[in-house]
């Protein structure tokens, strides 16, 4: 066991009735990491994040938080959003984070005020719960996740139902959190956009069993992923014969721009292959996006 | 980790921060008033009529018999059948409520034990039995003395026994304390419902139906139903009106009471292994 190990899950599974939601899922989360989990619908995310918080019971496999297992004063330094934050409509909002802070133990007004100030919920916070939005529930959840100044945040979709200024708030948040109070952050998204701004770490999951697991920049340059953007004067003419081309690993053609899957070192051929069909090249961009390394991975396992 | 006192002292500010939580307390506070109105009003003869039918050739009274205590007694039947509405509306509702609302998530994932959060529950619904088992008796008792008049009790047990308003007042108070046993053996058998559900409705519906099947099988004299009526826990509920005899039957109390206790506990230790081993899913 690693000192700065904050989760650690080993061969951790999940049955439900005869179909298995997790299987055999090893997570290797140090501290101070922003770590994206991704992963299509379905894939077993959530149900990772519940055993991880013990909301489910893991059929087989088992979890280590901060290096302890099965000790519930270890929930007392994790703060957690899991997918949307359910609250006590009858209550305030104020009183929702009163009686987590109270359950929780150790977490002053002050705390919570502070908490509300960030999510910019000061004013509203007397109001009742069912008088809220979405978005306002959201960031309530954000609050009550925060307010105890935890050492491990897990996030499960953290900005759905916000709005572009929140969710970028929340992004900022996040990354500040981690860069300024060095606070892991386990972060579930289906925004990879999200993901590759403020991972340092990731893990993609499918049909339960983890694909890849790694530093986001590390994977991307390891697994020799790259898209290469291509701009010409007759792009149905260049995708046609990229096409046809067996070093070429996938071309797509989307609004008159074409993306080319292939190698780094393959990128002065692509141009050469491409001058000498007569083809003008206007531009050419190399790109490494998670998004499309992503969908790559997904389409390999037979998803799309 | 958490105090069970801090958890019952959070499940307490949530349940009476519901409107569900008073509507026993508003019903009765409008209902026995009205009653007791009612009889002061146009029942008042018809009922010292009935009451005294079949003494009239045995005894000679004077004054009158019919009063708020009696009145209150009577009242406590209620407590076989219509009342445990108002502990299953409550105790039906405590955990499924928490589940259908995804509350639970939040609960669960803090540093407090599943046992804490049970037990805390468990409790709060034994205060709100308690509180509204006694607010019927203050009401019903209150409301006798003050809107028809206190004076002696007459109670028919296996004679006629007449009791001191001051005797009367102390037994009421015993009786409602047996009550309170009576409707957490109800409290408990929804609370197990509730752990086991994730919507409340099913649990209200659920105890409701076996307390009515089993409180006709306690009163059927069939014989064939003697092997199961002691495992019927509405064959104890008449503890409540022991307090209304003399000598006061302590040993039937005390073996009602132990029966009772049973009832509850292993209805709590099921909800106990039923929420333990729950997933929180939704």
């Amino acid at each position: 066991m690693n000192k700065d190990q904050i989760i650690q899950t080993i061969n951790l599974s999940k049955k439900y009735k005869n179909r298995w939601a997790v299987t055999d899922i090893n997570l290797d989360i140090r501290q101070g990491q922003v770590f994206g989990f991704l992963g299509p619908n379905g894939a077993g995310k959530s149900t990772t994040i519940r055993m991880l918080l013990s909301l489910i019971r893991p059929t087989r496999g088992a979890f280590r938080l901060f290096g302890c297992a099965n000790s519930r004063n270890i929930y007392r330094r994790i703060g957690a959003l899991i997918e949307k934050p359910d609250f006590y409509l009858y209550l305030s909002g104020y009183r929702n984070l009163k009686i987590l802070a109270d359950l929780t133990g150790g977490i002053s007004n002050d705390a919570i005020n502070e908490a509300l100030e960030i999510v910019k919920l000061k004013g509203r916070e007397h109001e009742k719960v069912k008088n809220y939005s979405h978005g306002m529930k959201q960031r309530l959840g954000i609050a009550q996740a925060l307010m105890s100044n935890p050492e491990l945040l897990i996030l499960d979709e953290p900005t759905t139902g916000l709005d572009p200024e929140g969710i970028k708030e929340v992004r900022d948040l996040i990354t500040d959190m981690a860069n300024d109070l060095g606070i892991t952050i386990f972060l579930s998204s289906h925004r990879l956009y999200e993901i590759e701004q403020v991972c340092t770490h990731m893990a993609i999951i499918d049909h339960g069993k983890m694909v890849i697991q790694g530093d986001v920049q590390g994977l991307l340059r390891d697994t020799n992923f790259f898209v290469t953007e291509v701009e010409v004067d007759n792009p149905d003419k260049a995708y046609k014969l990229l096409a046809e081309e067996e070093w070429i690993k996938k071309t797509t053609l989307s609004e008159r721009i074409l993306k080319v899957q292939v190698a780094g070192n393959f990128r002065p051929r692509l141009v050469d292959f491409l001058v000498s069909h007569d083809l003008k090249v206007s531009s050419i961009v190399p790109r490494t996006h998670l998004e499309d390394f992503y969908l790559s991975l997904i389409e390999q396992r037979g998803q799309i | 980790m958490i105090s069970l006192l801090t958890a019952t002292r959070l499940e307490l500010i949530k349940t009476y921060s519901r409107y569900r939580t008073y509507i026993g307390f508003v019903t009765i506070s409008i209902l026995v008033p009205l009653i007791m109105w009612l009889v002061r009003k146009y029942g008042f003869d018809e009922m010292q009529g009935n009451t005294l039918n079949s003494l009239e050739n045995s005894f000679v009274f004077v004054g009158s018999l019919v009063n708020g205590l009696l009145i209150s007694y009577y009242l406590m039947t209620v407590l076989w059948v219509h009342f445990p509405f108002f502990i299953v509306l409550v105790g039906g509702d405590i955990v499924a409520s928490e589940s259908s609302a995804g509350t639970f998530r939040l609960w669960l994932s803090r540093p407090v034990s599943r046992f804490t959060v049970l037990t805390s529950k468990f409790l709060a619904t034994f205060i709100y039995t308690s509180s509204i088992v006694f607010f019927l008796g203050l009401c019903s008792v209150g409301c006798g003395i003050l809107i028809i008049g206190g004076g002696d009790l007459l109670v028919f047990d296996k004679g006629i026994l007449i009791l001191s308003q001051e005797e009367a007042l102390l037994r009421f108070l015993l009786a409602y304390s047996l009550a309170v046993c009576v409707q957490m053996v109800v409290a408990s058998l929804s609370f197990l419902f509730s752990t086991m559900s994730n919507n409340s409705v099913g649990p209200i519906i659920g105890t409701y139906a076996i307390i009515v099947v089993s409180l006709i099988l306690s009163v059927l004299r069939i014989d064939a139903l003697d092997g199961i009526r002691p495992y019927l826990f509405t064959s104890y509920f008449d503890v409540f009106f022991a307090p209304f005899a003399d000598p006061i039957p302590w040993e039937e109390i005390k073996f009602n009471l132990s029966r009772l206790g049973i009832f509850i506990a292993v209805f709590y230790s099921l909800s106990l292994i039923s929420f333990l081993r729950k997933d929180i899913c939704t």
